[in-house]
């Protein structure tokens, strides 16, 4: 396995007194697909800005397939490890869509033939084709957020962190992000999804818990999906299906085939 | 009825001269008590613009709003007499994020200054925030804080909190609980449930979380291209060709409720809206 992430006893503060992430110690491997789960405050969105380089760690260290991330490998770094962010008009920097896509290959000079091809690529790979003369006043939250997920697409990174990119969509807006995300690491895309809705993190391979800015559990997702406790601790809903079926359990009604059944049902949430 | 709408439609103008149909001959009305309302549909099908319709911040381009007595259309603009002011004090809206527009020193001071505002006494708003910071779930100790240490949620409530403290009869709220945690969001809407029971107000919330409307809502209007499709009862919008021709989500506790109907011998007579009534009626049966 090789570590695509690699973070060491990272700590962040925002002011001295209350600190966002204690001593985090994660390795994210190569074409792995985790799921960091947390509630509001936990300090999932800070771990997310420190591994693109958008906060400096105040003690620790982060590497990125094998770089060290610092002032001088940053640029570096962002060529491996692109990011969607929850709020669509945040992130749309073009004056149209193809100037969304095309702004951040610019930043890594790509040659402006390869930067038409990868337009053409990615755009229609997010059916965005069709809009890629609109402004952004032109466009639904939906459409905006695919918008910049081309852009991101288009810069090939190995890895690619969604952070809570759903949370403003509506319910269609939020299958086709949970498909791309579905069909990149088919394609061998490291992607780390950052989410307090459990029904995104039923596909992962793991689940990183945390809470108060601490790694509170970690595992499998089908083990941190029924971990009650874990997930009561850190103010999470248990799926419906199961929160069902300790209910069953904890008034003592056997039935075996129900039981195996709800368990079934949360992992095709 | 407190709001009707009347072949309601709104066009906005867009920078190229071309127009675009918001609303399509909206008909609906609303009334002051008793309703607890979900607004639905995809983004830019017009919820926003509907609801803005709702306190006259938006002026029908066809057609007219009443509003508590007031009646708004495409002249009202031009007529300085009619005075919008108190239709904005009777509607409260609370936008998307509100959380954005907090700026005083204190919670306390936030929280008074949309009646302030409207002319209410420095004495009476002082009264009023004591009391709406309670109607919203914080204690009284948070009003002397800076609303900018608060949490999201909390930011949040507080932000409802100087809505309520102008006494608005009818209460809409913008997506009040995107981005917030499965616990923060039960809260919140917890919240919205009381001021509907407690203080009888009339609450309406646009939202893309299908199971608040399955949980909450006695009525539920979906808006798609501009064209109200659907006002009616939560329970029955969810049939199987809505959820297609409308591209919703099934809530989580139908989606379960239909499946153990499905594979088992389960018989649900009245269709259970809380996961306390499903596991209730499931026990009931298997006992």
């Amino acid at each position: 396995m090789h570590p695509m992430i690699e973070m060491t006893g990272v700590s962040f503060y925002y002011t001295k007194e209350i600190s966002a992430l204690k001593n985090v110690d994660l390795t994210i491997n190569k074409g792995e697909w985790i799921t960091i789960l947390g509630h509001n405050g936990s300090g999932k969105s800070t771990l997310s800005k420190l591994l693109v380089g958008l906060l400096k760690a105040k003690t620790g260290t982060i590497k990125v397939d094998g770089i060290t991330l610092n002032e001088e490998t940053v640029q570096d770094i962002r060529r491996k490890i692109g990011i969607v962010f929850q709020n669509p008009d945040n992130q749309f920097v073009g004056v149209t869509v193809r100037d969304d896509i095309a702004f951040g290959l610019e930043n890594i000079q790509i040659e402006r033939e390869e930067m038409l091809r990868r337009i053409d690529v990615f755009s229609k790979k997010v059916d965005m084709f069709d809009f890629l003369n609109k402004e952004p006043s032109q466009l639904s939250g939906g459409q905006k957020q695919r918008a910049a997920i081309a852009g991101i697409l288009a810069m090939e990174t190995d890895v690619i962190i969604f952070d809570e990119a759903t949370a403003m969509l509506d319910p269609k807006g939020r299958r086709k992000i949970l498909e791309y995300m579905r069909e990149l690491n088919r394609e061998g895309t490291t992607i780390i999804t950052i989410t307090h809705e459990m029904k995104e993190a039923v596909e992962s391979d793991r689940i990183i818990v945390l809470k108060n800015g601490e790694i509170l559990k970690e595992g499998s997702s089908q083990s941190i999906l029924k971990d009650k406790e874990t997930l009561e601790k850190s103010n999470l809903e248990l799926l419906l299906p199961l929160e069902m079926l300790y209910h069953l359990e904890s008034n003592k009604i056997e039935n075996e085939k129900l039981k195996q059944y709800l368990w079934q049902s949360s992992l095709n949430a | 009825m407190a709001i009707k709408f009347e072949r309601v439609s709104f066009q906005y103008t867009s920078m190229d001269n071309k127009g675009y149909l918001a609303l399509a001959d909206i008909n609906l009305s609303i009334n002051k008590t008793g309703e607890f309302i979900t607004l639905i549909g995809e983004t830019g099908s017009g919820k926003s613009t509907l609801a803005q319709h709702m306190n006259a911040l938006l002026q029908p381009t066809e057609g007219r709003v009443h509003i508590f007595g007031i009646t708004v259309d495409d002249k009202t603009k031009k007529q300085r007499k009619i005075k919008l002011n108190p239709i904005r004090k009777q509607v409260g809206l609370v936008f998307q994020f509100p959380e954005y527009q907090l700026f005083e020193e204190t919670v306390e001071k936030d929280i008074m200054f949309g009646p302030k505002n409207f002319g209410v006494s420095t004495e009476e708003a002082a009264k009023r925030a004591e009391k709406m910071i309670e109607v919203v779930g914080l204690d009284a100790s948070y009003l002397k804080r800076s609303p900018f240490n608060l949490s999201g949620g909390e930011k949040k409530r507080v932000s409802i909190a100087g809505i309520l403290a102008m006494e608005p009869d009818i209460l809409i709220l913008d997506e009040p609980t995107s981005g917030l945690d499965p616990i923060g969001r039960n809260a919140l809407l917890d919240v919205f449930y009381n001021i509907h029971t407690e203080l009888d107000k009339t609450v309406i919330i646009i939202t893309h979380d299908m199971n608040t409307v399955y949980e909450y809502a006695k009525r539920v209007m979906v808006m798609r291209e501009g064209v109200l499709v659907y006002d009616g009862d939560p329970v029955a919008l969810f049939s199987k060709s809505n959820i297609d021709r409308w591209n919703l989500d099934v809530p989580d506790i139908l989606g379960l409720t239909r499946d153990l109907e499905a594979k088992f011998d389960y018989k649900f007579t009245e269709p259970p809206r809380s996961r306390k009534a499903l596991f209730k009626a499931l026990e009931g049966m298997l006992k």
